[in-house]
């Protein structure tokens, strides 16, 4: 029989083939992850995560967002606009002011955390008192604080050695995480994993995906899905084509266009809500030009901010202020600088750059794919700046390498201007004014202004709440205009995107989410 | 014989061209502005510590001295760690200078690795959809110079040529995988999610084999030894399979090594529009992100491949046409 090397290599691919085939695995070819029924949530965060899961440690959203699935707090500010104020009980199931500075929180019984540690007062302690170190970088606190620990399930906030209110930890107790104390008491353990008392544990990292499971043991009953696959998607497109396509199924930061295009194709639910984040322009105080306050109000005055909320549409809204309209404090403040050219050539001149003649080149930083429209209005900003003498250059980068130069530092932050927003799950406003525009802070910005610091301890120092709205309102808003260390652009519009069978989910005004009741119906 | 001394040949000039390309990136990545040392402490860091910090990297040595110490881990297969990327393969934006975590970086090794055989599959099988897409316009054609099916391959591959693979991902993902719902587009969760990019990059690189199919046929088809052919009594499927197509080939198989640098360059564009975790995504995301070890690492890594691919064209082309050497 004749055997050329023809049906040879014929013969011997076709075996191959044969020999291949029991092992061929179907599911390399078709996956089951569009199953729906019993799958868990995909949620696509605009925003990287940082890699330490020390809460205290960092302030990225996207992290601050993962951790309200994984972590317990005291209680939750759903901050309705019907009663902003509202907290709803969580690990504390009681709370009261003792005196000016004691605050008392009764605790929950039979919660446990994650690493199956019971969780108790020593947890409260252990989280209040390590985070609340200056030298956290998160900087959420107040100041520096002892806690007390009355019974296994009762403590004491202390703030007397410190000299401030404790009734500042009244709202910050619906935003605080509350850490395990073996973690705090093992710095490395508290980097390497979350562990909370949440109805998600957190199960591995598998690149930009963070996976979460159903915590069995969570005090309000295992929640109903199986899971929360966490994953980074920066482009704002691939997003919405991962919602509309099945592959997602809640997505966050939408622009005007995509939110339309979702609308048109319908079988999703929309979730707007003005948050309590404001977008500003922060200039580095800390270094010229922008050490002169004239000099960032003639860039205030340069800017038209109705132009910004055009190029903006549904994702922004109109604000007066360096909060948002749903935090405790808010006021339309009067001297809030318009777009004026007339003044701003003024204070160019009183700060000694008559149409911006021997001005620096300044640099303008930004990111692209976590906030809307960011590289547009950076455009803009950056062509009115330009139009009144400012020699300004913008640079546009992908988020984490915009993160990475986003704070101050010895010698003034990257650049001279940069934006950015800020966004906490509290209606408490020092989350915003002291830990921006204090001296002890100041974390993006980095100025330095003893009449600021006054007039912020001074408020901070108010017991009674109505006069410290007042001050908040007549003397530290106006401060803060005329010194601008930053300029609040516009208050974000937070905008999310979901399965309409997913029901159940809450999300607060920060972004922060509780899907403990959420399910696919 | 031949083939050995071929492939010594080959290898050092390739080699010689790694090297060349890593000097060139290794230089520019130094030049360009941004400081490692602040990327890899984080922007909260003082200034102290990022000085501690380069003085460790060696940063403030001349660039040969640098160059030369990173050659000498390049060839035990060091290429570094990443600036950004933790073990945990999230990223570091955002957090402390003092985490524990940011001594824990990914290898750049590693990270290439793990990404590099999605992009392979991806290519390859956006080389099998353009050959499917190719073969029977650039035939067709050929064998029919001044006909319609000449005008048809070359008005085809036109349009091909004039659509920017960013909108037809786009479209495809919005018609396939949102209206029709029958292939998945964005992530990747199995080997199904590949076919949507990989029908991109196939368009990308279609026209170019379109049109050079349909020449080099069309020449061939003109030769003697086709016209005479039928007298030695072979089927015109056999002259066209087996003979014209043979010759036809090589240009097509040179072609094929040069448009790899298309590919190459289409995979960033179609990963980063299907969050496609592969090579393109990964490089992406270091650039945008600073990410300079991470970037010279799949630079060096693309380069090699390149060469590898280059030498396997000429081999398979001195195979198909034994009269030609390289």
């Amino acid at each position: 029989m004749k055997f050329d090397r023809r049906q040879f290599l014929r013969a011997s691919t076709m075996a191959g083939i044969a020999a291949g085939l029991p092992a061929l695995n179907p599911r390399f070819f078709v996956s089951d992850a569009l199953a729906a029924s019993g799958k868990p949530l995909t949620f696509l965060s605009a925003e990287n995560l940082t890699g330490n899961w020390d809460p205290s440690s960092h302030t990225t959203l996207a992290q601050i967002n993962l951790e309200s699935f994984v972590f317990g707090y005291l209680t939750r500010a759903p901050m309705r606009p019907d009663n902003p104020d509202e907290l709803v009980m969580e690990l504390a199931t009681d709370m009261k002011i003792v005196d000016e500075h004691t605050i008392e929180f009764q605790l929950r019984q039979g919660v446990t955390f994650h690493d199956g540690k019971p969780f108790g007062a020593e947890d409260v302690k252990a989280t209040y008192e390590y985070a609340s170190q200056p030298d956290r970088p998160a900087q959420w606190y107040p100041g520096p604080c002892k806690v007390e620990i009355v019974d296994d399930h009762k403590v004491r906030v202390k703030t007397d050695e410190y000299n401030y209110p404790a009734s500042l930890f009244w709202f910050l107790s619906a935003f605080l995480p509350i850490m395990s104390a073996k973690d705090v008491a093992d710095g490395t353990a508290l980097s390497a994993r979350p562990n909370g008392t949440g109805a998600f544990k957190f199960g591995r990292q598998e690149g930009n995906t963070t996976v979460l499971e159903a915590f069995d043991d969570f005090y309000l009953g295992k929640p109903k899905l199986p899971g929360i696959n966490f994953s980074f998607v920066g482009d704002a497109t691939t997003r919405t084509l991962a919602l509309l396509s099945g592959e997602a199924d809640l997505i966050e930061r939408l622009e005007a266009e995509q939110v339309d295009t979702i609308e048109a194709k319908g079988g999703f639910a929309l979730n707007k809500a003005v948050s309590v984040e404001n977008k500003y322009l922060w200039f580095r105080c800390s270094k010229p030009p922008f050490n002169d306050w004239r000099l960032r109000r003639a860039a205030c005055h340069a800017i038209d901010r109705s132009v910004i909320l055009d190029i903006l549409g549904v994702s922004g809204h109109p604000s007066n202020a360096f909060i948002s309209p749903v935090k405790f404090g808010y006021v339309d403040t009067p001297n809030y600088p318009d777009y004026d050219p007339d003044q701003c050539q003024r204070f160019l001149e009183e700060a000694g750059f008559p149409k911006g003649e021997g001005l620096p080149e300044l640099e303008y930083i930004t990111s692209v794919g976590f906030y809307p429209k960011t590289k547009e209005y950076g455009e803009v900003i950056t062509a009115m700046l330009q139009e009144q003498g400012f020699p300004v250059t913008l640079n546009v980068m992908e988020v984490a390498a915009w993160n990475e130069r986003l704070y101050d530092r010895p010698g003034g932050g990257p650049g001279h201007m940069i934006d950015c927003g800020w966004s906490t799950g509290s209606p408490e406003p020092d989350l915003v004014l002291r830990t921006h525009f204090h001296s002890s802070s100041k974390r993006i910005c980095g100025i330095e202004d003893p009449d600021i610091d006054a007039v912020l301890d001074k408020e901070r120092n108010a017991v009674d709440p109505a006069e410290r709205k007042r001050i908040i309102q007549e003397e530290v808003m106006p401060l803060l205009a005329e010194r601008t260390p930053a300029f609040s652009l516009f208050t974000s519009v937070f905008i999310h995107a979901m399965r309409e069978d997913l029901k159940g989910m809450y999300i607060y005004p920060n972004g922060m989410m509780d899907a403990n009741q959420a399910d696919f119906s | 014989m031949f083939i050995l001394g071929f492939l010594c040949r080959r290898l050092f000039q390739g080699i010689v061209i790694i090297f060349l390309v890593t000097f060139l990136i290794f230089t520019l990545l130094r030049v360009v502005p941004g400081d490692p040392a602040r990327l890899i402490v984080g922007g909260m860091a003082p200034d102290e510590v990022v000085a501690e910090k380069a003085k460790e990297l060696g940063l403030h040595d001349p660039i040969p001295l640098q160059f030369v110490r990173y050659l000498g881990d390049l060839v035990q297969g060091d290429l570094g760690n990443s600036f950004i990327r933790p073990k945990s393969g999230a990223s570091f934006g955002g957090s402390a200078y003092d985490d524990p975590t940011r001594g824990e970086r990914a290898e750049v090794l590693g990270l290439i690795v793990d990404h590099l055989p999605l992009t392979l599959q991806l290519a390859a099988l956006a080389i099998l959809f353009s050959l499917l897409i190719s073969l029977p316009l650039g035939i067709a054609g050929g064998l029919n110079p001044g006909r319609w099916q000449d005008r048809l391959a070359f008005f085809s591959g036109s349009i091909f040529v004039s659509v920017p693979n960013f909108w037809l991902g786009i479209v495809l993902s919005l018609l396939f995988s949102v209206k029709l719902g029958w292939l998945p587009s964005i992530g990747y969760k199995g080997f199904i999610y590949t076919v949507l990019p990989a029908l991109v990059l196939a368009i990308e690189v279609a026209p170019f084999v379109i049109r050079t199919l349909t020449v080099s046929l069309a020449q061939v088809m003109q030769e003697e030894f086709i016209a005479i052919a039928p007298i030695r009594g072979l089927s015109r499927w056999r002259i066209v399979m087996a003979h014209a197509l043979r010759n036809a080939s090589v240009p097509v198989m040179n072609l094929f090594g040069i448009q790899l640098g298309t590919l190459l360059g289409g995979v960033l564009v179609v990963e980063y529009i299907f969050d496609y975790p592969g090579l393109g995504l990964l490089t992406i995301n270091a650039v945008l992100q600073r990410d300079f070890p991470l970037i010279q690492g799949i630079a060096i890594c693309i380069s090699a491949i390149f060469v590898i691919i280059n030498i396997i064209v000429d081999l398979a082309a001195t195979a198909v046409d034994p009269r030609l050497e390289y």
